[in-house]
């Protein structure tokens, strides 16, 4: 155990920055050396108690051996007084019997006053004798039986005596042998008592002389004992002496380690001590520093105060508990209160706040600063009417909740407005759209019907007016040449100003219809190829230009989405233009004829990007047109030129204008008379696209 | 009339344009069998062999129909509705022709089974150049169907 902890103790110096399990492992050190120092005190004091016993032990043992001794020696001294008292009475009985029969034979007085003597002497010592005797109940047993036969004796002994004094007789021989008799009993009796008394002797001797050798040998052992606990005793001292010299200097160690930590600690102490002033300042300058925010605090709170009062718009706020934090100026004017410390469930019944039927309480889970205290952002158009606010306004409420820094809600706010005058605005522009809309339906299904009218107007004009005119020239066709030799030339030439009259005729019906139709033309997009539909129109335009000088300048278009057909038709009327204004003039001057003649007939046809959207331009060198009347060239009917100067109704211009707006692209001109003109038109739908296959172009198909 | 040997049936209820248009296939030789009805339920009379013309046989079908859409009591997309729908008489070519180029009625009357549409030109020139191509086509470049291949088929299909 000692070395354990002499290894922590090394461990302890080695880490000493292991504190806390430093002082965990002392605390045990100290738990395990108190029972080492009792164990040390205990173990000697049981040795010495021990010995100490032991030296009482041997002590009484000696002493007691010594008394029994004693006693012994006096039992002894006893035995020979009872062997002694028995030879005395027995030499005294003899006297007696001797002095008894002597005086009967001589009749001697002194004799007689001998055997008195004698006598009591005998008596005398019997009773000394039973005294002795007294411990003893055996020699009592004997001496019982030993006094009677003394009696006797002594009693015959009487009898001789007084048969000398009565009868002055002797005794005779009868009587001395029954003196010897008595006397013998007497003898033998006092032998056993002497035997037995011999026998206790030597049993005394034989018992004193083992107790003393009992008692050497326990000395000696005792002795032995004493030393041998000494010795081992003062091995154990010595081994706890080492133990607790060890043990002192590991204490010693700790307590250095202690010191040291105390040091540290004092050193630690200190530091904190030193750090604890330095914080006690910070803390000063904070407190200042705090202060001078709590005035800047004040400061602004007043401005915020400042500013939410000249809000227009009425702001509450409240806590998580439904405690009022913010209730600005506005908000008491509109709602006319001021903040209540009631709880939610009630502040629609005492602010008045109403649904938007103007009667039902707004439900407490509506009210935007308790959906706002749940989190939700929210905007409520709400009824408020209360005594302050006799008449009712409309409020447009906005709440959301307050956060703080970790996202968690702490509130709410609510930011609101009145709206009466806004609702009604909003209620008059309701209505005044309600009937837009209404008169827009109605002029839709006006326009509709004028639509389909005109629809059928269209379709009768296709019908009604071709055929006539059909017929007025298949007649007159028919008169000049089955009758033609018979008229005369005034009435020809008639007949040819009817034809011709039909012809035109025909076409504007022609193009009308052509121009209603691209109306009511429903767009079809698809990617087209303009270059193939530019060479379509070209092909049909051939015809037109035969013995002419034409030159098409066909650029590389792109493809676009659009309505092939329609695009094909905004081709065909734009060359077809072009073709017939870069022809010579019919009734123009000569030398405009002969320069014109002698002009080549140049078309450009191309195209250019412009903010990402490519513009197409058909160009000529025909003879173009004064830049201020630019605007009629896309209204119908308008023309520049004559008729006998250049055919047409009119209406080309305005049906490529048409087309090109219904693609949501436009189109425009340039021109300078005698120099040419210049069509431009974008396709607003129609962005470049990449063909899949140049083969399938709507040009193809139509 | 030899309505044996008829080749044209010209519906047309328009005076004007059955002179012309019988003008127009005289000039070309190509009016010698031709009947006119001039509104959609004579026209369907003729046809269906019934009526005024319950002599008629549906073995001699006319060669060539031509068809104006606008008509009295029958109009003309009524007219092509029911002889291209009647297995006797589908096989006989109409030739829709009519003043209108409306899309509607282009489309209409080739969904119904018109086999041409010609818009009618004002010019007159143009009138007979067309009239004279149609009754060249179907009158001689075109083969009719066999005469008995009309009744077969109407027997197969009722």
């Amino acid at each position: 155990m000692a070395i354990v902890t002499d290894s922590e103790v090394v461990q302890q110096i080695r880490l000493p920055e292991r504190n806390r399990k430093t002082e965990r492992q002392i605390t045990e050190r100290k738990r395990i050396d108190m029972p080492i120092e009792a164990r040390l005190r205990g173990r000697i004091t049981g040795g010495f108690i021990v010995a100490v016993l032991l030296t009482i032990f041997i002590g009484f043992l000696s002493w007691r051996n010594a008394r029994l001794a004693a006693d012994d020696a006096d039992w002894v001294i006893h035995t020979y007084a009872v062997m002694d008292t028995l030879e005395l009475t027995s030499k005294q009985l003899i006297e007696v019997e001797t002095s008894a029969r002597t005086f009967g034979l001589t009749g001697q007085d002194a004799l007689r006053a001998h055997y008195e003597t004698a006598k009591v002497a005998v008596m005398q010592h019997e009773e000394t004798l039973r005294h002795l005797t007294a411990d003893n109940p055996n020699q009592q047993l004997r001496l019982d039986m030993l006094e009677p036969q003394i009696r006797t004796a002594l009693e015959f002994a009487e009898s001789i005596v007084a048969k000398r004094l009565r009868l002055q007789a002797s005794p005779d021989s009868s009587d001395i042998l029954e003196t010897e008799r008595m006397m013998n009993a007497v003898r033998a009796t006092g032998q056993e008592i002497k035997d037995e008394e011999m026998r206790l002797l030597s049993q005394r001797t034989q018992n004193t002389s083992a107790r003393r050798r009992l008692t050497s040998l326990i000395i000696v052992a005792g002795i032995f004992v004493g030393a041998g606990l000494l010795a081992l005793a003062r091995l154990a001292v010595n081994r706890e002496i080492a133990v607790s010299t060890q043990g002192r200097d590991q204490l010693k160690a700790l307590n250095a380690e202690l010191e040291q930590r105390v040091e540290q600690r004092t050193a630690a102490l200190q530091s904190e001590i030193t750090e604890r002033q330095q914080a006690k300042q910070e803390l000063a300058i904070q407190a200042e520093e705090l202060s001078h925010s709590r005035q800047a605090l004040e400061t602004q709170t007043l401005m915020l105060q400042s500013v939410l009062d000249s809000m227009a718009e009425g702001l509450v706020a409240a806590d998580e508990q439904g405690k009022f934090l913010i209730w600005n100026r506005a908000a008491e004017r509109i709602v006319g209160h001021g903040p209540a410390d009631l709880p939610p469930q009630e502040w629609s019944a005492h602010y008045g706040n109403y649904l938007s039927d103007g009667v039902t309480l707004l439900p407490t889970e509506q009210l935007p600063l308790v959906r706002a205290i749940r989190g939700e952002v929210s905007t409520t158009e709400i009824f408020l009417r209360n005594p302050k606010v006799t008449e009712g306004t409309w409020i447009e409420a906005s709440g959301s909740p307050l956060k703080d820094k970790n996202g968690v809600v702490r509130g709410g706010v609510v930011a609101f407005r009145d709206i009466t005058r806004s609702r009604a605005d909003e209620r008059e522009i309701r209505k005044l759209n309600d009937e837009l809309e209404q008169r827009v339906v109605e002029r839709t299904a006006q326009l509709e019907t004028a639509n389909k009218e005109l629809e059928a107007f269209s379709y009768s004009v296709s019908h009604d007016l071709r055929a006539p005119l059909r017929h007025i020239g298949g007649f007159s066709k028919m008169l000049v040449e089955e009758f033609g030799s018979s008229l005369d030339p005034n009435a020809r030439h008639y007949v040819e100003r009817i034809q011709a009259g039909t012809q035109k005729m025909g076409l504007l019906v022609d193009e009308l219809l052509n121009l209603a139709r691209v109306g009511r033309h429903a767009l079809s997009l698809r990617p087209t190829g303009l270059n193939s539909i530019v060479a379509e129109v070209i092909a049909i335009l051939q015809p037109d230009s035969e013995g002419r000088q034409v030159e098409w300048l066909v650029g590389d278009l792109p493809a676009v989405d659009c309505d092939p057909v329609l695009v094909k038709q905004v081709f065909q009327n734009l060359l077809a233009n072009a073709l017939k204004f870069t022809r010579p003039r019919v009734g123009a001057d000569k030398s405009a004829r002969a320069r014109t003649s002698a002009m080549r007939s140049l078309i450009e046809i191309s195209h250019q990007e412009q903010d990402g959207q490519p513009v197409f331009m058909v160009r000529d060198n025909g003879v173009g047109f004064n830049m201020k009347y630019v605007d009629k060239l896309f209204g119908v009917f308008q023309r520049l030129h004559s008729t006998e100067e250049f055919e047409g109704t009119g209406i080309g211009l305005v049906t490529v204008q048409r087309i090109v707006h219904k693609h949501g692209g436009r189109v425009w001109a340039e021109g300078e008379p005698d120099k040419g003109a210049a069509f431009y038109f974008t396709l607003g739908t129609g962005n470049p696209v990449e063909l899949k296959s140049t083969g399938a172009t709507a040009g193809d198909q139509s | 009339m030899n309505s044996e040997n008829l080749d044209i049936l010209l519906v047309e209820d328009n005076k004007d344009d059955m002179d012309l248009t019988l003008h127009a296939l005289k000039r070309e030789k190509l009016a010698n069998h031709i009947f006119v009805a001039r509104d959609g339920e004579e026209a369907l009379d003729f046809l269906f062999c019934r009526g005024a013309f319950a002599q008629r046989s549906f073995e001699h079908p006319p060669k060539l129909v031509l068809l104006d859409l606008k008509l009295p009591k029958v109009d003309g997309m009524e007219v092509l509705k029911q002889v291209k729908s009647d297995p006797r008489t589908k096989n006989i070519p109409i030739v829709i022709m009519t003043s209108s180029k409306e899309e509607r009625d282009l489309v209409s009357g080739y969904k119904l089974g018109a086999n041409s549409y010609i818009q009618k030109p004002v010019d007159f020139d143009q009138f007979r150049e067309t009239v004279k191509s149609i009754g060249l086509y179907w009158l001689v470049i075109n083969q009719p169907a066999p005469a008995g291949s009309v009744t077969k088929a109407a027997g197969q299909a009722s």
